[in-house]
């Protein structure tokens, strides 16, 4: 057998191997399903194919002969800004929607009605609600988090001017939004106006479209987002420093292995408790398993993984694979991202699939639906279920040996290894030992070699002293790369293995899932004020190597709006508007500050995001280098 | 006399000459209603991959002399000199593949359809839509692609306006000419992601 096919599809040891298996098991992976979708369309590639209404579908000719205007009269830039704009607008509500079922949560914990929830972190929760305006004066931790999650559930319509969180950006960046007229109003009006802004009629200028897209963005990135990571906190503790393993080689031969996959750590949260329970692991016990393994994939996997050191079996790419191994008993996914070819290749295996929110549902899974009210209980169900599974087990294959790796670096953590203060981290980046700080996030996609974009970039960044901190996908894929545990130093130049070395840290620092970016905004922040700076002056960037959700096109957008440069692996489909592909990567500056770029060669976004440090550290008078 | 010409630098990928054919070939002329046919009906059109997963639109050539014709056994395949177009005639076939293992571009399939007799496959191929031709339309291929990749169009035409393209490359002082930037653009990224996953 040709193995060179496997090699071509992922980097990844584990992922080749339980490739080979899953074809030789006659299952279907994305690959496959990639490469029956080739030639993509150009049309829908380029931006330049509209859906929105029935007068049309519409296409325009880019070589200028064919059509060059939709029905309604809308050409090609016009078209191209619709089209972004509701991506924007659907990735903003995703997070955000996510961020929405988190203070739902904190609601009912409040009022006790949320049995097996608690308050894991009342001084954030004080802290969080003193930027939203309460006082904590002798209130019980109860009744402040009720007041932080009315106040919370608030922002989503607010009537207000402005989102409260966007407070805690750099008042020179909150200036440059107010100048533009794109602070973010209201979480869910800023999508709902751009799903009418974009209806047959309504804003037709692709300028305004494009500014607006910024502003639904920011009010993911300063609004939803951003309140699901300090929610999550809140429930489940803020993330410290703390070593596990990656890889499919976390799956247990002998234990029950139940895997997380989604987005949401509220179901997965209640699924780690029951898995501790020592009435389950004795049923465990009792039917021949040697313990509950819990394990993640995907961001549910990172939320557990930053918080309580579950290990994680893999990212975007390795959902299907996982299953492979004939070793995972039970999958509970929550939402976003999950594949629904998953209940089709868990059939060829005895993996039971449960889904488990009321919005999401996937054939070939079993429904049970999880509720603050019903968590708990419906935890132990599960896992007993589970349990039950193991016997049912047939040929078992667990590829390779885990990878260790440290996680658990929220702002909060990292500012405590640094002593309280971003300052130790401004002198070593003043000092040139640091040159600067770049933030990889984002998914895997199949139009490129999995993990191969993440693991570049971040080799080629660490070892020219950047420090990297990333979430998502990309997290798991450096992690699997073993780029977050000690002997990781070795990769890293000698000034970021210095500075890392006397903190105790890996060059490279997981941060934590997609929703969790808003963590790189905050310590972003934090750097700008702690310079009285704004966050487009600090030398660092932004990379999604590997994009491919909508989600990522928002996150990249609230970036850029926010100040930092960011290079994209994948090409957006834009380029049916040369004029938007131009504002997007050149015009910008002049707006926020900051551009994309587009980089498919993680070799060359080394390059270009290399010299967008040093010219940041020229213009800060700091010692700078060509690049 | 106008044929069906086709332009690869063209093709966007979009695939919708195959949906289009099918229905063209069908009993209803309906995308939706063939859409529910028995037999299913069949584009005689396929869009193929290439080195850096740009599209080809591949058809019937309609060759002269024509490998499929000259290979058939039983005489299903014969050439129309005035609509310069090898029909094949599904109640003689045999469905014995010789036309398709003498056929250099891989165009001919075999299935059922609904102008063959119930239940037998035959070999299936362009037939230039003569039927539409006939009632005063040009090719269902060329109807539906945006992008110029397939036209219906004198070949002399064809001729002449590659020959006027090429003759304004090489005018003293003459500036490459970019058909589409944004297409160029798309394509050269698309290229750098192939390259890198050989």
């Amino acid at each position: 057998m040709n193995d060179k096919r496997y090699d071509a599809n992922t980097i990844t040891a584990d992922g080749r191997l339980l490739l080979k298996k899953l074809e030789r098991d006659g299952v279907d992976s994305v690959w496959d399903r990639f490469r029956a979708q080739l030639p993509n369309c150009g049309f829908c590639e380029m931006g330049l194919s509209c859906r929105i209404c029935v007068m049309g579908p519409c296409r325009i000719d880019p070589f200028g002969e064919g059509p060059q205007r939709g029905v309604c009269g809308a050409d090609a830039d016009i078209m191209v800004a619709r089209n972004l704009g509701r991506m924007i607008a659907a990735g903003a509500a995703s997070h955000s929607d996510h961020g929405r079922d988190l203070v739902e949560v904190l609601g009912k914990v409040a009022v006790n009605a949320a049995p097996g929830y608690q308050l894991r972190d009342v001084e954030k929760l004080k802290r969080v609600a003193a930027e939203f305006g309460i006082k904590p004066d002798g209130k019980q931790p109860s009744q402040i988090a009720a007041e932080l999650s009315d106040a919370m559930a608030e922002e989503y319509g607010t009537r207000k001017k402005e989102l409260t969180l966007i407070q805690r950006a750099p008042a020179k960046r909150q200036e440059i939004w107010r100048r533009l007229g794109v602070a973010p109003r209201g979480i869910d009006r800023e999508t709902s106006e751009m799903m009418h802004r974009t209806h047959m009629g309504v804003d037709n200028d692709w300028k305004s479209l494009l500014l607006h897209g910024i502003r639904n963005a920011l009010s993911d990135g300063w609004g939803g987002s951003m309140i699901a990571t300090e929610v999550s906190d809140i429930l489940f503790g803020t993330p410290q420093p703390g070593v596990t393993r990656v890889n499919a080689g976390v799956l247990k031969k002998d234990q029950v292995n139940i895997v997380v996959h989604g987005h949401n750590p509220v179901v997965s949260e209640m699924l780690l408790r029951a898995c501790q329970d020592p009435d389950l692991l004795k049923l465990a016990k009792d039917k021949g398993a040697d313990g509950i393994n819990l394990a993640g994939v995907c961001c549910t996997g990172n939320e557990l993984l930053m918080r309580a050191g579950i290990p994680m079996a893999g990212n975007h790419l390795t959902t299907e694979l996982v299953l492979a191994t004939g070793a995972v008993d039970m999958m509970v996914v929550d939402y976003q991202c999950i594949m629904p070819s998953l209940g089709t290749v868990a059939a060829c295996y005895h993996t039971k699939m449960v889904s488990t929110s009321d919005k999401a549902r996937f054939p070939g899974m079993e429904h049970q639906e999880f509720h603050p009210e019903n968590a708990a209980a419906k935890a132990t169900a599960l896992v007993k279920d589970a349990i039950a599974n193991f016997n049912r087990r047939g040929e078992v294959f667990i590829p390779v040996e885990p990878v260790e790796c440290m996680g658990g670096f929220s702002v909060e953590a990292i500012l405590g290894a640094l002593g309280g203060t971003p300052k130790p981290l401004i002198d070593a980046i003043a000092a040139g030992k640091i040159r600067g700080a770049v933030g990889i996030v984002g998914c895997n996609n199949p139009r490129i070699q999995q993990d191969y974009g993440h693991v570049t970039l971040t080799q080629r960044l660490i070892e020219n002293d950047i420090l990297v901190v990333d979430t998502g996908c990309a997290s798991v894929a450096t992690a699997k790369a073993g780029f977050k545990q000690s002997q990781a130093l070795e990769k890293a130049g000698p000034g970021l293995r210095e500075v890392c070395g006397a903190l105790g840290v890996p060059p490279v620092l997981h941060v934590g899932s997609c929703v969790d970016n808003v963590r790189i905004l905050v310590l972003a922040s934090a750097l700008a004020n702690a310079l009285g700076a704004d966050i487009s002056d600090l030398p660092i960037a932004g990379a999604a190597p590997e994009w491919y959700s909508e989600k990522a096109a928002t996150i990249g957008v609230y970036f850029v709006a926010s100040g930092v440069y960011t290079v994209l692996g994948p090409m957006p489909p834009i380029t049916g508007s040369m004029n938007i592909v131009k504002l997007l990567t050149e015009g910008l500056n002049d707006v926020v500050g900051a551009t994309f770029a587009v980089e498919p060669d993680p070799e060359k976004a080394a390059v270009l995001i290399r010299t967008h440090i040093e010219d940041k550290r020229r213009k800060l008078g700091l010692p700078y280098i060509q690049v | 006399m106008k044929e069906v010409i086709v332009h690869p630098e063209r093709c966007v990928g979009c695939m919708q000459c195959m949906p289009a054919c099918a229905a063209a070939h069908s009993q209803s002329k309906n995308l939706f209603q063939a859409s529910l046919e028995i037999p299913r009906p069949r584009p005689r059109v396929h869009v193929g991959v290439g080195l850096f997963n740009e599209g080809f639109p591949n058809r019937c050539r309609h060759c002269d002399p024509a490998p499929c014709l000259l290979a058939c056994l039983p005489g299903a395949i014969a050439r129309s000199a005035e609509r310069n177009t090898v029909f094949i005639d599904p109640n003689r076939c045999i469905n014995c593949a010789s036309c398709a293992m003498a056929c250099p571009f891989g165009v001919i399939r075999y299935h059922e359809d609904h102008t063959a007799p119930p239940g037998k496959t035959v070999a299936v191929k362009c037939d230039n839509c003569y039927e539409r031709q006939l009632a005063g339309l040009i090719p269902a291929c060329v109807e539906v692609c945006k992008s110029g990749a397939l036209r219906f169009e004198e070949r002399s035409e064809a001729m002449k306006r590659k020959t006027d393209e090429v003759a304004r490359t090489v005018s003293v002082g003459a500036a490459p000419v970019e058909l589409a930037p944004g297409f160029a653009l798309l394509n050269a990224m698309k290229r750098k992601q192939i390259d890198l996953a050989r």
